[in-house]
C-alpha cells in the first residue's frame, strides 16, 4: 500500500485501480480501456489495471464495462497516488 | 441545423417480421390504473428496444398515444433534452407547441414551465405515455430533478416509460412500493430456454437438437444480442456441433467472439464496409459512400438489413441507419486492431461529408474525433452566434475544450467565445489572460479563415464588455465604466447583440455612479438592440431598468412608455408569455399608484400574479411583494403593507441593477408613517445612515428615508431641536440631485423641506417649496409622493389651496390622502371563487412543507391518486398551476391561518 499514515492523501485524485470483468476479453479491447495490455485469468476473468486521474476517469471506465454488457466482478482500489 | 437528427431521434422501433413474440413481457408494459414509471432496465443486447417495439406496436393499434424519444449524447444539455421531450409530444399527441415555442426564446427548462407541461398532459384525454429510450446517457442531475418533478405530477392516465442500461435515481423503492411502478429487468428479458428454442429453431429455422439450444442458452445467459449473433454465424453451417462445442468450452467474451466469429464469414468487401462504417453514429447511403470512397453503399445497407446484421433503420424511407451499439463497439474494436492508422481518416471524411450537408454538430463531432482541428475550429467558431442565442453555452465550452487549448488562444473568436461560455457558467479563473490572449491573436489575424471579418469585426466589443463585466464582479465601477465604453464605442454597426450587451453594462456602470442621463439613453439602446435580436426576456427586464431610472429623473410619462413598448414587444411572441412580462405588470402597477389610479394598479397586480414566477425574471418576487406593498398601503392597510415588503426583503436577488431603493428603506418609510419611530430608528441604525453622510446617488432613498424619520422624531418631540440641521440636509441632497437631474428626487426634496420649515414655523419659505414641487410635479401628474407624506402634508396643501395656487392639482392631491375605499378588493380575487373544503384545507397546509406527494398522502392516509384529486382542484379553486403559486397565493388569502391544528 502506498497510503502513507502522516501523509494527507487525496482520496479523490489519482489512484490505481484493478477491474476484474467476467470472461476473457482479447487484447483489440486494450485500447479501449486506456491499458497496454488486459490480464486474463485462470478462473475465466480479465483484469484491467490502471492509474486513474481522478473518480470521475474511474467512473468513465465503469461506463464503458457497462456499455459492452460486461458483468463486473470487482473493483478494487491498489494504491493512491502522491499528488506532486 | 440540427432537423434531420431530431426526426431520427423521434423515430420509434418497429418490430421486425418473424421476431419472437414475448406477450409475457409486452402485456406487462399495457397501462395498469396505478402505474406512473415503466422501467425496462437491463445491460446492452437484452432486447429492450425490441421490447418497446413490439408494445408499440400494440399499443398504437388501439389508439393509446405515444410521445417517443430515443436519447443520446445531444441530450446532455437540459434544454435540448426537455426541447426533444416537447418534440416528441408534438409528434406522438399533438400538444406542446406553447411549450416548444418558450424553450427556443430562452425560457429555462424549470419547474414552472414544467408544471405547464404537466397541464397540458392533463388535458390529453386518455393520457399519453412519454417513452425515453436510452436514458442511461443522460448524467444530469437537472435533468433527472425535472423528470422526478414531472413522474410526481404525471395526470392520470398519462405514464413514464423508460428503457436504460443503469437504473435513472427516480426514487425506485418508493415507487415500487406503492404499486405504480413497472419493471421489466435482465432476468425477464433473457430468453428461457423455450424462447430460446422458438428463436434459434423457428424465426432463424436452424434445426438445432435440444441439448445445442440449451448450451448456447445456458452460454449466452439468455443475452439475445448474442444469440442472434450465435444464429447468424451458425446459419448456413456444417458444422454446428463443433461451432456450440468449441464456443460452450471457451471463456471468451461471448459478444466479441461471435462477432469475430460473423466477420469471418462475410466477404472481404463487406467486412471491410462493417468495420469502417462503425465510427459513424447515422449510416446513410451519402455518408457511407463518402467515408469509404466508394459508390452503392445504399445497396450495402439495405442488404445488411434484410440480413438482419444488426442495422436498425432511424426512419421509414430507410434512408438512415444506424448500427446496434454493442455491434458498432466491437467493429471499432476489430477496426482500431486491423487499421490503427485509418481511423483518422475515416473521421475526417465524415466531418467534411457533414460540413457539405450543413450538419454541423456532426461535422464537429467528427473534426474533433479526427484531431483535425483547423476544420472544428473554423465550424465551431462559425456556431457560436447560435449557440449564444440558443443559450447552449454547455455545449460550447465542451467543444472548446475538446479543442488543444493553444487552438483557442490563437484564435480570437474561439478565445471570446470561451471567454462567454465560462463566465455564463461562473467560472472567472483565468479570464483576465484569456481576454489578452485573444487581444494579442487579434492584432496577429491576418486573413487565413479563422472566423468570418464580422465575427471579427466584433471580438473587440466583446473583450472590452467582458473585462467590464470582470470590473463588476470585483466591485471596480470606474474600471467597469471605463470598459463598458470602450466596448459601446468600438462595436460595429451591424452587431446589435454586442451593442445591446455593452450599452446594458454601460447603462448599469452610468446607474450606479449617478449618471441618469446616460444611463438612460445606454438602456435604450440596449433594449432596441435586444429586441432586434429576439432577445425578448432581456429586452423587458432592460425596460423595468428604463421605467425605475425615469421615475428618479421624474418623468412617470416616460417611465409608463418604457413599459408599454416592452408589453407590445412581449405581445408579439407566439405561445406562453415570455419571462419579464409578469415583472412589467407589477412595474406598470407602481406607475399607476404613484398617479393614484388605485383599481388600474390592482388589474395589473393581479395580471402580474396570474402569470406567476414563470413569466417572472430573477427579481420578480421582490418587485411583485413591493408592489403589492405599495397598494396595500394606500388601503390603508398597513400591517400586511409592511408584512409584503419583510417578505419582498426575504425574496431580493442581487442582479446587476444597483440597489437604489432597499426595501429595508421602504419598510422604515411605513413605519414612520405608521408611527411607529422606534422600530425605524432600528433600521437608521442598521442602515449606518447619518446626516453628516456624504451625498451619493446609491443611497439618496435611504437620506430621503432618514429625513423622513428626523421630520417625525421633532414632530413627536415639539421641538425645533436638530431642525436647523435637517434643512441644511436637505438642502445638500437637493443641490446633489439637481447635479444629477433627478427631478424625481427634488420633487420629495422640495416637500420634505417644506415640511421642515413648517415645523420651524417658517411658512413662507414652506409655501416657496412646496410651489416648487408642485411645479415639478403637476406635469407628471405625481400624486403620492404627496399623500404618502399624511397629515401634516394635507395641512399644507390646505394652506396652498386657501393660496389659490394650482388649486385644481391641489385638490386633487388632497382627495387622495384618504385611504382608498377597499371596495374593489374582491376582484382582485382575495377570496377563491369557490371555498375550500377542510380537507383541501388540510392537504394545503401539508403543501406548505417539504413533504412530497407520497409523504403528503401518507400523511393524510388517502391514496395517492385521492390526493392528486384533492391538489388538482385545490390549484383549480386557488387559479394556479403549480404547487408553489398555490402556497403563495393561499398565503396571500390567509387560507393558512385560521385553523391550525
Amino acid at each position: 500500500m502506498s497510503d502513507t499514515p502522516n501523509k494527507r492523501t487525496d482520496q479523490h485524485g489519482p489512484g490505481t485501480y484493478e477491474v476484474r470483468i467476467a470472461g476473457h476479453l482479447g487484447q483489440r479491447w486494450a485500447e479501449r480501456f486506456g491499458v497496454p495490455s488486459l490480464a486474463h485469468d485462470d478462473d475465466g476473468t480479465t483484469v484491467i489495471r490502471r492509474v486513474f486521474a481522478d473518480q470521475a476517469a474511474l467512473h468513465g471506465l465503469l461506463q464503458t464495462v457497462r456499455d459492452l454488457g460486461l458483468p463486473l466482478v470487482s473493483v478494487t482500489r491498489i494504491g493512491i497516488e502522491q499528488q506532486t | 441545423m440540427a432537423a434531420p437528427l431530431v426526426a431520427t431521434k423521434l423515430y420509434a422501433p418497429r418490430l421486425r417480421p418473424g421476431s419472437v413474440r414475448r406477450p409475457r413481457l409486452s402485456g406487462r408494459l399495457a397501462p395498469r390504473e396505478e402505474t406512473r414509471l415503466v422501467l425496462v432496465s437491463a445491460p446492452a443486447g437484452f432486447g429492450k428496444s425490441t421490447l418497446l417495439a413490439e408494445w408499440l406496436a400494440e399499443a398504437t393499434a388501439v389508439g393509446r398515444r405515444i410521445a417517443f424519444l430515443s436519447l443520446d449524447h445531444t441530450d446532455a444539455d437540459p434544454r435540448a433534452f426537455w426541447s426533444h421531450v416537447v418534440a416528441a409530444l408534438q409528434r406522438g399527441a399533438g400538444v406542446g407547441e406553447t411549450m416548444a415555442a418558450a424553450l427556443e426564446a430562452g425560457d429555462p427548462p424549470d419547474e414552472d414551465l414544467l408544471a405547464i407541461l404537466l397541464n397540458i398532459l392533463a388535458g390529453v384525454p386518455g393520457g399519453v405515455d412519454i417513452v425515453l429510450d436510452d436514458y442511461h446517457v443522460i448524467d444530469r442531475a437537472e435533468i433527472h430533478a425535472g423528470l422526478a418533478f414531472l413522474l410526481e405530477g404525471l395526470p392520470e392516465g398519462s405514464r413514464l416509460v423508460i428503457s436504460t442500461r443503469a437504473d435513472p435515481p427516480l426514487q425506485l423503492p418508493r415507487l415500487r412500493a406503492r404499486g405504480e411502478l413497472v419493471e421489466v429487468r435482465a432476468a425477464d428479458l433473457r430468453f428461457d430456454p423455450a424462447e430460446a428454442a422458438d428463436y434459434l429453431n423457428g424465426t432463424m429455422g436452424l434445426r438445432l437438437t435440444a441439448g445445442n439450444v440449451a448450451d448456447l442458452d445456458d452460454r449466452t445467459e439468455g443475452w439475445i444480442a448474442a444469440l442472434q449473433l450465435a444464429a447468424l454465424t451458425l446459419r448456413g453451417r456444417a458444422d454446428a456441433d463443433d461451432f456450440i462445442a468449441t464456443f460452450t468450452g471457451n471463456d471468451r467474451y461471448v459478444f466479441d467472439y461471435l462477432v469475430e466469429e460473423v466477420l469471418q464469414r462475410q466477404p472481404p468487401e463487406l467486412r471491410r464496409f462493417l468495420l469502417r462504417t462503425s465510427i459513424l453514429d447515422r449510416l446513410g447511403g451519402p455518408v457511407c459512400d463518402a467515408v469509404l470512397g466508394t459508390s452503392g453503399s445504399a445497396a450495402v445497407l439495405d442488404g445488411l438489413h434484410r440480413g438482419n446484421l444488426f442495422l436498425m433503420p432511424l426512419d421509414d424511407r430507410r434512408q438512415w441507419y444506424r448500427y446496434h451499439h454493442l455491434f458498432a463497439e466491437v467493429l471499432q474494436a476489430h477496426l482500431r486492431e486491423e487499421a490503427p492508422g485509418d481511423v483518422t481518416e475515416l473521421h475526417r471524411r465524415a466531418a467534411a461529408f457533414f460540413e457539405t450537408q450543413g450538419e454541423t454538430e456532426s461535422a464537429i463531432r467528427h473534426a474533433l474525433a479526427g484531431s483535425e482541428f483547423d476544420r472544428a475550429a473554423a465550424l465551431i467558431a462559425r456556431s457560436i452566434p447560435e449557440l449564444r442565442r440558443s443559450r447552449q453555452e454547455a455545449l460550447l465550452r465542451d467543444w472548446l475544450k475538446a479543442l488543444p487549448d493553444a487552438v483557442v488562444r490563437a484564435n480570437p473568436v474561439l478565445g471570446v467565445g470561451l471567454v462567454g461560455a465560462l463566465l455564463s457558467n461562473g467560472e472567472f479563473d483565468g479570464i483576465d489572460g484569456r481576454l489578452a490572449d485573444a487581444e494579442r491573436a487579434l492584432a496577429q489575424v491576418t486573413a487565413h479563415g479563422v472566423a468570418s471579418d464580422a465575427q471579427l469585426d466584433e471580438v473587440p466589443t466583446q473583450i472590452w464588455m467582458y473585462r467590464a463585466a470582470m470590473a463588476q464582479v470585483r466591485g471596480d465601477m470606474p474600471a467597469m465604466m471605463a470598459a463598458a465604453t470602450r466596448a459601446a464605442e468600438g462595436s460595429a454597426p451591424g452587431d446589435h447583440l454586442g451593442r445591446a450587451a455593452a450599452a446594458g453594462l454601460l447603462g448599469i456602470a452610468c446607474w450606479t455612479g449617478g449618471d441618469l442621463e446616460r444611463a438612460a439613453a445606454s438602456w435604450n439602446d440596449c433594449f432596441l438592440g435586444l429586441a432586434a435580436t429576439g432577445h425578448v426576456s432581456d429586452a423587458l427586464g432592460s425596460s423595468v431598468a428604463l421605467a425605475e431610472i425615469a421615475v428618479t429623473r421624474g418623468r412617470l410619462g416616460e417611465a409608463f412608455r418604457a413599459i408599454e413598448r416592452a408589453l407590445r414587444l412581449a405581445a408579439t411572441r407566439p405561445g406562453l408569455a415570455p419571462r419579464g412580462t409578469a415583472d412589467l405588470h407589477a412595474t406598470l402597477a407602481g406607475l399607476h399608484r404613484e398617479r393614484g389610479d388605485f383599481a388600474a394598479a390592482r388589474e395589473h397586480l393581479a395580471t402580474s400574479r396570474q402569470l406567476g414566477d414563470r413569466a417572472g425574471l430573477g427579481p420578480y418576487r421582490c418587485r411583485l411583494g413591493v408592489a403589492m406593498a405599495g397598494v396595500a398601503e394606500g388601503e390603508g392597510d398597513l400591517a400586511t403593507a409592511l408584512d409584503l415588503l419583510v417578505d419582498a426583503e426575504r425574496a431580493y436577488v442581487g442582479d446587476f441593477f444597483p440597489n437604489v431603493r432597499p426595501v429595508a428603506a421602504m419598510a422604515a418609510r411605513l413605519r414612520i408613517a405608521a408611527g411607529r419611530l422606534d422600530e425605524a430608528a432600528r433600521w437608521r441604525r442598521e442602515s449606518g445612515v447619518g446626516i453628516e453622510d456624504e451625498t451619493a446617488s446609491l443611497r439618496e432613498y435611504e437620506h430621503l428615508t432618514l429625513a423622513r424619520l428626523l421630520l417625525a422624531e421633532q414632530r413627536a418631540a415639539r421641538s425645533g431641536r436638530g431642525s436647523a440641521e435637517l434643512v441644511e440636509f436637505l438642502g445638500r441632497l437637493e443641490r446633489a440631485a439637481e447635479r444629477g437631474g433627478r427631478g424625481g428626487s427634488l420633487i420629495d426634496i422640495a416637500l420634505l423641506k417644506a415640511l421642515a420649515h413648517g415645523l420651524r414655523n417658517e411658512s413662507g419659505a414652506a409655501m416657496a417649496s412646496l410651489e416648487r414641487a408642485l411645479a415639478l410635479a403637476e406635469p407628471e401628474g405625481f400624486v403620492r409622493l404627496f399623500a404618502d407624506l399624511g397629515a401634516p402634508m394635507a395641512e399644507l396643501l390646505g394652506n396652498a389651496l386657501r393660496r389659490g395656487v394650482a388649486p385644481a392639482y391641489v385638490r386633487e392631491l388632497l382627495a387622495a390622502f384618504a385611504p382608498v375605499r377597499t371596495a374593489a378588493r374582491p376582484e382582485t380575487g382575495e377570496q377563491p371563487a369557490e371555498p375550500l373544503s377542510e380537507r383541501e384545507l388540510d392537504v394545503l397546509r401539508l403543501l406548505r412543507t417539504e413533504l412530497d406527494g407520497p409523504a403528503i398522502a401518507r400523511e393524510l392516509e388517502v391514496s395517492l391518486n385521492t390526493m392528486r384529486t384533492h391538489t388538482k382542484k385545490i390549484f383549480e379553486k386557488l387559479g394556479v398551476n403549480n404547487r408553489r403559486s398555490a402556497v403563495r397565493r393561499a398565503e396571500e388569502l390567509n387560507l393558512l391561518q385560521r385553523r391550525p391544528r
